[in-house]
């Protein structure tokens, strides 16, 4: 039986994938989770218990969820030392993806090679509780030349570690581009965003058999442009929202990748969380409807 | 609490005036005092050995071929106001120094209007970045002890955030020279004791402290602690800002003379600029710079505050002879005029009280009115040098 809120590994589904075209009867384990976890709103919210002080937050995530997306490696240099101390306070079940910093995505510094192999310590301390290192690229990293040479220089430095890109731009949605990431074994990121020209689509490729991973920042098109995260990612997923991508994207993916990873981005009074567990009970219901 | 630091700020402002600047060694100093010292200096002129305060002889001695700046306070200040206003869309409570590219923003609470503090932090710079052409450093903790101390391991360019639950960790393993407000006497002590780690220094308890420290017991422990519930002290607007005038002495001196008629002089400017404001003060501080980089400060208040040269002398006096301890040469004097309020209209109680202080103010609206028109060296009082001090 599956069920969204295991004991051992909540936020946790067993999708059951029936047999397909050349491929057997299979099981794809999806972990719910969300970007970031260290929100002082989220205590105003209700998902942490009032007073909860941020040294406490990591364990009562890891009641609801058994992935985490580390957002503050986006904006300075992953620490070992800090690092190993999140992960021997962290819940036992609780895996991690970690966002590359920003100075190699968003900046991207003459000195990128001496932050690459900065990171790759700094991160060392997650060993294999490392779902994927987050490549989440700028909206405007176009698919120019000089951007296509300096991505697969990125991910040459990423080698052996488990990698997924986000692109923002409508020009990386090419054939190319996917199967370069399927011969790297490197994730194309899922996104959900609002339907706003230029952005990259909402696709369900896989170009990792072993990990699928979506993101889920919410469809504000208003909020989208203001320039203000609070209005960006101020977005709840109705029930139906979360079915309705479920039934179009969710097989797909599961179908073709050994793991998944689902992360919601939406952070904004706590409704990253709040969907982050509906989601896990939509997937539970699902589960168990197939078998 | 985020900790915006500009390294070598007016360096930095210079640069973003004239791009040649860049890449070169380049040193600030002000090149008609009587005794030059360097005011800031580039990165490049650092590690050449030249640091704040060196003579500018010295300096150009060690760093050849550096090119030399007068100092443009007032541009310096028109940067930190341009920056100040862009931190303040995201805080009302903002501490920044003078001119030196130090900001703290408390962002306590701000988080449902702008979101995650990192962000804010990271949003600052990258505007600082593109509007102002200057690249701060940004760090993040939880007081302004964690943040500063942070801000001291980035340097020259970078960011670190301490989260919560983290400081004690976070400091640890640090040198304790990394601590601010320590003076040179404690450092040497805490090395004496071979406590050169701050983990070490919190492994003692404020008895413990008390014998080598005294008083200064509770300080050590707290900071060593990364506890510091000090709060962020908003700039004083305008008038409401202290009057501060400082003299270095074209060679280190010990001569009493020398240093009441440079304090005489600074008076007759601070007297000058609170008649002007039409206001009084109630404090004056006298800070003495010792040549071995050692700094005294002690102060003499009054009640009702004045604005005339001749009380502020006597408590410029008193304050002085508080402030001067030790035997080591002099570099430089301070005057500092704060607990400002506004001049009161009310007359004295006693006519013959009156009728001297009515003469004593003539006496200074005259000097005033010279001053006004032949410059503040005109014209002192007593044993005042004449051609000394500036504002800082």
């Amino acid at each position: 039986m599956a069920s969204e809120n295991s004991g051992i590994s909540p936020g946790r589904v067993e999708i059951h994938c029936p047999p397909a075209a050349g491929r057997p009867e299979r099981i794809c384990p999806v972990s719910v989770g969300t970007c970031g976890y260290s929100y002082t709103e989220w205590v105003d919210s209700g998902f942490y218990p009032p007073g909860t002080k941020s040294t406490a937050m990591l364990g009562l995530y890891g009641r609801s969820f058994s992935v985490v997306e580390l957002n503050y490696t986006w904006y300075q240099m992953a620490r070992a030392e800090a690092l190993a101390r999140m992960v021997e306070k962290a819940p036992p079940q609780l895996l991690f993806a970690a966002k590359l910093t920003r100075t190699m995505t968003h900046e991207r510094d003459d000195n990128w090679r001496e932050q690459l192999a900065l990171y790759r310590q700094g991160i060392a301390p997650l060993k294999k509780r490392l779902v994927a290192v987050l490549i989440q690229l700028p909206p405007d990293f176009d698919r120019s030349v000089a951007n296509r040479s300096y991505l697969a220089a990125l991910l040459d430095g990423l080698q052996e570690l488990p990698v997924a890109v986000e692109f923002r731009h409508h020009s990386w949605a090419a054939d190319p581009v996917f199967a370069e990431l399927e011969r790297r074994r490197v994730t194309l990121v899922t996104v959900d965003a609002p339907a706003l020209p230029g952005l990259f689509p909402a696709l369900d490729v896989v170009t990792n058999p072993a990990l699928f991973y979506g993101r889920f920042h919410g469809r504000n098109r208003e909020g989208w442009r203001s320039g203000n995260m609070q209005k960006k990612f101020n977005y709840d997923y109705s029930d139906e929202e979360l079915r309705a991508w479920c039934s179009s994207r969710l097989l797909p993916l599961a179908a073709r990748a050994e793991q998944g990873v689902l992360l919601f981005n939406n952070h904004v009074r706590a409704q990253a969380p709040q969907n982050g567990k509906k989601m896990a009970v939509i997937l539970a219901e699902l589960s168990n409807g197939e078998r | 609490m985020l900790h915006f630091n500009v390294a070598d700020f007016a360096v930095a402002v210079e640069r973003v005036t004239d791009s040649s600047l860049r890449g070169r060694p380049l040193l600030i100093a002000p090149l008609r005092a009587a005794r030059a010292v360097v005011y800031d200096m580039s990165e490049e002129a650092y590690r050449e050995g030249v640091e704040k305060g060196m003579p500018l002889k010295q300096a150009a001695r060690i760093c050849r071929g550096a090119a030399v700046l007068p100092p443009r306070v007032g541009l310096y200040r028109k940067a930190m106001q341009a920056f100040f206003k862009e931190l303040h869309s995201y805080s009302p409570l903002i501490e920044c120094g003078e001119a030196d590219g130090h900001f703290f923003a408390d962002v306590t609470g701000t988080h449902r209007l702008y979101g995650p503090a990192p962000d804010i932090g990271w949003r600052l710079r990258r505007h600082a970045r593109a509007s102002l052409g200057i690249n701060p450093i940004w760090t993040l903790g939880t007081n302004k002890l964690i943040a500063k101390v942070a801000s001291r391991l980035v340097k020259p360019v970078g960011e670190y955030i301490v989260d919560p639950g983290e400081e004690a960790a976070f400091l640890a393993p640090l040198p304790v020279t990394v601590l601010p407000g320590l003076t040179c006497r404690e450092l040497e002590k805490l090395q004496d004791f071979r406590l050169t780690t701050i983990g070490a220094l919190a492994g003692l308890n404020r008895h413990q402290l008390m014998v080598p420290f005294g008083s200064r017991c509770d300080y050590l422990h707290d900071i060593s602690r990364g506890i510091d519930d000090s709060m962020v002290c908003r700039p004083a607007a305008g008038d409401e800002a202290p009057l501060d005038f400082e003299h270095i002495f074209a060679d280190d001196t010990n001569d009493r003379h020398e240093v009441e008629g440079a304090i005489a002089a600074l008076v007759g400017r601070a007297g000058a600029g609170l008649r002007g404001r039409r206001q009084v003060a109630r404090r004056v501080g006298v800070w003495l710079r010792y040549s071995d980089g050692g700094h005294v400060v002690r102060q003499a208040s009054c009640r009702t505050g004045t604005s005339g040269d001749f009380l502020l002398r006597t408590l410029a006096r008193d304050a002085l002879q508080r402030a001067w301890i030790r035997r080591t040469r002099i570099r430089s004097c301070r005057l500092v005029c704060d607990r400002l309020q506004r001049q009161s209209p009310q007359l004295l109680l006693f006519p013959e009280q009156e009728g001297r202080e009515i003469g004593r103010r003539k006496v200074l609206t005259a000097m005033d009115t010279l001053r006004s028109r032949f410059g503040h060296g005109v014209i002192g009082v007593g044993r005042q040098e004449v051609g000394v001090g500036g504002e800082r």
